[in-house]
């Protein structure tokens, strides 16, 4: 058996004439966080968009642990394992703190959903604040309680979409360390787009690089951080 | 709220009942505050669709008229028992609306709003029309039997008594869904009314727990009916137009959309507004809506947001 838990292959997405994704092919490894990095509207959000069944695919096949999740909608290749959190922050701003990410277990079929909620919180240092509504939190603890949606019912894969737009220094560090910590501690692999480099090539296993919706490079940061097509492309010279 | 302190406060509510049928002599103005809270559940039917979906509604009178219409119809072609009837009619409405809502709530924001009215004036039409059966725009009598659930006609019809009974059947209805927004199946409405896309990516299904809300509110808005509809034994073309849902409407919003209450304060501000314009009643809506107006301007979220934020201050510096 493969050791690929998520593989999507020759995916595309066009609209009209417009190329947003172009015979993109990409794995993910058990346990490994990958950067997916490139100008803006190079594609990257795109492709989770395509993998979490945001947007339909024009051609292509998504699989996650071998299974074709491809003709699956959005809900049911969540509750299979993909979750995502999402560029702008993405909660459920009249709602309770614990109360949503509760909700979110209990859809996820977690017996002891409230038991999971906690863990969540707790991981996320949410947990002093369960008791507030998510539109008085701070932005970066937004960020954090959007993320913690996401991480409810251990999905096998995590997308996450610049999640330290807007954080500060300090937060971005914290958070790169926990996704760090989290991929081995809860077996997620993890899939991060993301403009910060310090963060994508401090903490990625692997990265791939797009550019108008194709990849134009892939391997281990040092790698990819000296191929000359993603110092023109994207990095500068000074990279 | 827990349980107990909810039948608490439906216990007291029985009793304001008591206390203002004691303090009111009058039976005109008893007949006034029946109908004040026959609209107050409208338009809980109408405020639980804003609340828990987001969704404005300008049809809503479509499952008020028709509830008095098809018990109504029933009751004139003998069918069955009145009190068969009104299990039937609300029973129809609740399926029918579901089905409605399960195409419609996937419409966003305006349109939904449009849909609405025109699914709502083709029924006003079609009552309209059919003269064979519903007397077009003449309408139709109700013939209500001689004993409903026991109760002769004679007792049941008296003013204070039909006043009871709609403030009874207001506040079970205000508990039932206060108890259905506690449920998981009102955290999930929250979630989707919120954030929809949000919702699906934490496994919720949206199209079934939207159109399970609208029918819910259709539902209550169908109690309303049949209040009505004992209320003034008749039912007309009237009770389906656009402007009986626009009315209803305007109490919600201007008593406020983020409690169960605001609905119910609207629609009591409403009628106390109007009896007290008196013979300037004519002009009523243009008053009230200058003063919706002035609600959405110094308190967007209604008369219920104002007396919270009183309150708060109130406690904040006594």
């Amino acid at each position: 058996m493969s050791a690929h838990v998520l593989q999507a292959r020759d995916v595309a997405i066009h609209y009209g004439g417009v190329k947003a994704l172009d015979g993109v092919d990409l794995t993910l490894e058990k346990g490994q966080i990958h950067g997916l990095i490139g100008p803006n509207g190079a594609g990257k959000s795109t492709v989770i968009d395509a993998i979490t069944g945001r947007r339909p695919l024009t051609r292509g096949e998504v699989t996650l642990d071998g299974e074709d999740v491809s003709h699956l909608g959005a809900v049911a290749r969540r509750m299979r394992g993909l979750s995502r959190s999402f560029q702008r922050t993405s909660i459920f701003g009249g709602m309770g703190v614990r109360k949503q990410v509760e909700l979110a277990s209990y859809k996820m079929g977690v017996k002891d959903s409230g038991a999971d909620a906690d863990a969540v919180l707790e991981e996320l240092d949410l947990r002093r604040l369960a008791d507030m509504e998510a539109e008085d939190l701070g932005y970066g603890e937004q960020r954090r309680l959007d993320l913690a949606l996401a991480l409810v019912g251990r999905p096998k894969v995590l997308m996450l979409d610049e999640p330290m737009a807007g954080l500060s220094v300090q937060e971005s560090h914290d958070l790169a360390h926990h996704l760090k910590t989290l991929t081995s501690r809860w077996s997620v692999s993890v899939l991060l787009v993301e403009h910060d480099m310090d963060v994508v090539f401090g903490i990625s296993d692997v990265i791939t690089v797009f550019e108008l919706g194709r990849v134009i490079a892939h391997g281990a940061p040092a790698t990819v951080r000296a191929d000359p097509r993603v110092r023109k492309a994207y990095l500068g010279s000074a990279a | 709220m827990t349980l107990t302190r909810m039948s608490l406060n439906a216990l007291l509510a029985v009793v304001a009942a008591g206390v203002i049928l004691w303090l009111t002599t009058s039976n005109s103005l008893l007949g006034m505050f029946t109908q004040a809270v026959i609209y107050a559940i409208f338009a809980l039917g109408v405020g639980v669709l804003l609340k828990q979906n987001g969704l404005v509604s300008f049809g809503h009178a479509l499952y008020f008229g028709a509830a008095g219409y098809s018990v109504a119809v029933i009751l004139q072609l003998g069918w069955m028992p009145a009190e068969w009837a009104i299990l039937v009619t609300l029973v129809g409405i609740g399926s029918a609306s579901f089905l409605v809502g399960l195409v419609i709530v996937r419409v966003p924001g305006i349109a939904f709003g449009m849909l609405t009215l025109a699914i709502g004036q083709m029924a006003y039409l079609l009552a309209v029309r059919a003269r064979g059966m519903t007397g077009g725009s003449d309408g139709m009598s109700i013939q209500w039997p001689n004993t409903l659930f026991g109760v002769s006609q004679s007792t049941l019809l008296k003013p204070s008594v039909l006043f009871f009974v709609s403030w009874v059947v207001l506040v079970l209805v205000t508990c039932v869904l206060v108890q259905v927004m506690r449920t998981r199946f009102g955290a999930i409405t929250e979630a989707i009314r919120d954030n929809e896309e949000r919702a699906r990516f934490i496994g919720i299904r949206t199209a079934v727990p939207r159109a399970a809300v609208y029918a819910l509110s259709a539902v209550v808005a169908g109690v309303a009916g049949l209040m009505s509809a004992l209320n003034t034994g008749f039912v007309s073309p009237e009770n389906l137009h656009w402007s009986v849902s626009a009315i209803t409407l305007l109490m919600v919003v201007v008593g406020g959309v983020k409690s169960l209450a605001g609905p119910i304060i609207g629609a009591i501000v409403y009628f106390l507004f109007k009896d007290l314009l008196g013979e300037h009643a004519t002009h009523s809506m243009a008053i009230f809506g200058a003063a919706l107006i002035a609600v959405i301007v110094f308190s967007p979220d209604g008369l219920i947001g104002a007396f919270q934020r009183l309150f708060k201050r109130k406690k904040v510096h006594p």
